[in-house]
């Protein structure tokens, strides 16, 4: 204890939308959070809940789930899955008592960049109110990469 | 209606469509004791029983990939049918090669299940036959309302407390009527940590959870079957109702609807027969 806080955040980013928003952030020198760690998966899709649950086993603060808006999906209908999966995972966590708001899916174009640094900043703030997850579900420290 | 009178009817069933079949799959009691069995011959079904319970899915799809071409008769309870109907959606069972033999389960199985749907309701299966009388549904589990109104720590001090005593058996995969994939989430240390009783975060009952979500029919074999008495199905039949809420989807009802996690937005879920 006493030492501050530094949320740990995965973001997970398709490959044609999001993570091109964030790359285009980047190039347009805005300022992203540092907390967030972003892994590029080729279809918001593909993020399966195995992967979210591990996120949260490996000591992640909060997952963060983005891909193409509906209707624009490179592989027509990959985010629609997305849109149907992310809730139901939501409350699964809600009902073991996992604050659901550790998990966030949102949609960001490659054109909005600004969207990409609102949304990440937004997800950092709302875990530094939750505070770790270590804390809350009473996990032993780790390392890393778990 | 008593237990050894529908046993009498079933047999009575089973002697006139056994001819039509190459096989009856059903229990067998011998004075050893109950197992699974396939029927061939009329003079074998003075041993055909209804308990105990056994879910019988598993052995149908295996069945049915061995023998493609037999026509098979299965004995089967509301939740069995339900299985299958699952089953079938997902390309497990052929429901054309099937004649259902579907008991309807008594007031006192109904209770002892917790059945909230102990009546078979064939809807879109090609041949089956119901027997026995109607027994109401039973009450939910009370751990369900319990799990409502707590709040997220105390819920999580409950879930944690519980998934606690998980020995690891994979008894709930085993006995699943829905658990057909050959390569298992749950076997795969990517997802579930392998060789930790007790791991601080419970991945193995979180997943197996997800993968039971539009799928799980309600048999609670799971929970009847797990020897640290975890109340499985009470985050399966949580989600059920979540998945029943978000995209109309009942699991096992329909054979015509698709399983809604698979399909677009677009894409339609035949809405429900008992909305």
């Amino acid at each position: 204890m006493g030492e501050p806080f530094e949320p740990r955040i995965v973001a997970f980013l398709c490959n044609w939308c999001s993570y091109t928003g964030a790359d285009n952030a980047g190039i347009a020198r805005m300022k992203s959070p540092p907390e967030v760690l972003p892994i590029r998966v080729m279809c918001s899709g593909r993020v399966s809940p195995e992967m979210i649950l591990r996120c949260f086993r490996a000591g992640a603060d909060g997952v963060l789930v983005l891909g193409c808006h509906i209707g624009d999906c490179h592989y027509i209908s990959g985010n629609h899955r997305t849109a149907k999966r992310i809730p139901l995972v939501q409350r699964l966590l809600s009902y073991v008592g996992i604050n659901p708001e550790r998990l966030r899916l949102d949609w960001v174009s490659s054109a909005e960049a600004p969207k990409f640094v609102q949304i990440t900043n937004e997800f950092v703030q709302t875990i530094r109110s939750l505070g770790p997850i270590r804390q809350e579900l009473g996990l032993p420290r780790m390392g890393g990469g778990r | 209606m008593k237990e050894n009178e529908l046993v009498e009817i079933l047999r009575g069933c089973a002697a006139r469509k056994l001819p039509e079949l190459d096989g009856l799959l059903g229990i067998l009691r011998t004075t050893e004791g109950a197992a699974p069995y396939v029927f061939h011959h009329c003079e074998e079904l003075a041993g055909l029983v209804l308990s105990p319970r056994y879910p019988l899915g598993g052995i149908v799809r295996v069945l049915q990939a061995r023998y493609p071409k037999a026509r098979l008769g299965v004995v089967v309870r509301a939740c069995d049918l339900r299985g299958l109907v699952e089953l079938a959606k997902r390309g497990q069972v052929a429901p054309d090669r099937l004649y259902l033999l579907a008991v309807a389960c008594t007031p006192e199985e109904a209770q002892h299940c917790r059945c909230q749907r102990p009546v078979p309701n064939p809807t879109g299966w090609p041949q089956v036959e119901v027997l026995g009388s109607p027994a109401a549904a039973a009450e939910a589990h009370p751990l369900l309302v319990q799990n409502e109104r707590l709040g997220l720590a105390e819920r999580w001090a409950f879930w944690r407390q519980e998934f606690a005593k998980c020995i690891k058996c994979y008894g709930c995969r085993n006995i699943c009527p829905e658990c057909f994939c050959q390569a298992c989430a749950l076997e795969d240390p990517l997802w579930v940590e392998r060789g930790i009783l007790a791991p601080p975060f419970p991945t193995f009952h979180l997943v197996r959870a997800m993968h039971m979500a539009s799928r799980c029919v309600g048999c609670r074999q799971c929970e009847l079957s797990c020897p640290a008495h975890i109340p499985l199905t009470v985050l399966y039949e949580l989600l059920r109702r979540d998945v029943a809420e978000m995209f109309g989807y009942q699991a096992g009802e329909d054979l015509s609807a698709q399983p809604p996690l698979s399909l677009s937005l677009t894409e339609e879920t035949t809405p429900l027969p008992n909305p």
